[in-house]
């Protein structure tokens, strides 16, 4: 397809942004070093912020999304209110939206890596986000309470989020099954899981982050604070050269040159190499908010 | 790097997406209460230990096979004894206590020592 902004390739941002693809790396390494500290569980009553399987042996903290499936089972037997799962999240949306989905997910962290290996990746329309509310609202909170309301424990449902989920497999299915067959019993992790880990990474291979973008609830769920939180990206049209380096940069397919706080947005930040797109925070002063003035 | 095309934007015309502080703050604020009041928070589970459970013991009993319910206590096997009369009168015995024996009061509850490291 030509461009059809003339010469894009050789137009070049006023006063390029950081090159944040090279931090990145490094401070997701860090925040992998925090979830899977091996403290013991004695954190595993306070659930993070991140996609990542509290059945790890390594894990710190509880899965966010295991915790709320867990509370949607358990409310035809109890009615209870996940308030610290409830105020967490919101802290964490408010503050940053889905910064920690781009920063401190190690789930994402470990299909950014994957990601790097050759393969060109396959674009996806931006409406496969929206299978993200789905997987939320059906196989998250309404089919464990159906099944919870049937008298089934949310550990025994055989289709649950917990069940289908490429994180625990590799997380935990695989150290456990490695433990297992060094102990000469064998592979324990059932084969549709274990079919479900191969997939998810064959498909890491050829679509960047195909978890975050498709199926990843958490990631929903806080990317719908992307619209009002703290932390955001802010459009300078002084600077933009329409040289389109936002929207290549761009690996989650989000249209940038129209709007960038969406809940497409992992908040990689790579689109602020161009300078234009610049992290900013919202402060109750009356801030210097850049005007709309046409750029000379 | 090779720029993928795009429409021609007109930066003029574009909104700046300028994200005002109240909404995200007040946001912050009911999340923070909550997390503060939830870490705090007793729920109207019982511990197997007869108190009542915080959020923080249900959370962890999530992820280490801790939450037991009435349901799936399974009643104590019968007996087997090497003497077949005593074991007779130790069936005979274990059978009245079935007869007898009450459902639990509580349909849920939580063990604190649970440490099942997959619960699922």
């Amino acid at each position: 397809m030509e461009c059809p902004v003339p010469n894009c390739q050789q137009r070049e941002p006023v006063a390029p942004g950081w090159n944040l693809s090279r931090l990145r790396p490094w401070l997701q390494t860090g925040f992998l070093g925090i979830w899977l500290a091996p403290v013991g569980r004695w954190l595993h009553g306070i659930p993070g912020c991140v996609f990542h399987c509290y059945s790890c042996p390594l894990s710190s903290f509880a899965c966010p999304v295991g915790v709320a499936a867990n509370y949607a089972a358990l409310l035809p037997a109890a009615f209870e209110v996940p308030y610290l799962l409830i105020g967490l999240l919101l802290v964490v949306g408010a503050v940053s939206g889905s910064l920690v989905c781009g920063w401190a997910c190690p789930f994402g962290f470990l299909q950014d890596l994957l990601g790097k290996i050759p393969p060109r990746k396959i674009s996806l329309p931006g409406w496969v986000g929206y299978t993200r509310y789905v997987v939320l609202v059906g196989l998250v909170l309404l089919l464990p309470m159906i099944l919870g309301f049937k008298g089934i424990p949310y550990e025994n449902q055989v289709v649950s989020i917990c069940r289908l989920c490429p994180a625990g497999a590799l997380e935990a299915g695989v150290p456990y099954s490695v433990q297992s067959v060094l102990a000469g019993k064998g592979w324990i992790m059932s084969w549709f899981k274990t079919g479900i880990l191969l997939s998810f990474i064959a498909a890491a291979l050829f679509i960047h982050r195909p978890w975050c973008r498709i199926f990843c609830p958490l990631g929903g769920f806080l990317a719908l604070f992307n619209r009002f939180s703290l932390f955001h990206l802010r459009f300078n049209p002084q600077q933009c050269v329409e040289c389109n380096l936002c929207r290549s940069r761009c690996s989650m397919g989000v249209k940038v040159d129209q709007a960038v706080n969406v809940t497409g947005c992992i908040r990689c930040l790579e689109c602020t190499t161009c300078g234009a797109l610049e992290p900013a925070f919202a402060l109750p002063k009356k801030d210097s908010a850049p005007s709309k003035e046409t750029p000379a | 790097m090779k720029r993928i095309p795009q429409p021609p934007v007109n930066p003029a015309l574009r909104d700046v997406e300028h994200h005002d502080f109240w909404p995200g703050f007040i946001a912050v604020l009911i999340g923070g209460v909550l997390a503060f009041g939830g870490a705090r928070h007793l729920t109207g589970v019982d511990t197997v230990g007869g108190s009542t459970a915080s959020e923080i013991q249900l959370v962890k009993a999530f992820s280490s096979g801790g939450v037991q319910y009435a349901s799936q206590i399974a009643p104590p096997p019968p007996p087997k004894l090497e003497d077949p009369a005593a074991e007779a009168e130790a069936l005979d015995r274990w059978a009245k206590q079935q007869a007898n024996a009450t459902p639990p009061s509580w349909k849920i509850r939580v063990d604190t020592d649970a440490k099942t490291s997959c619960p699922t």
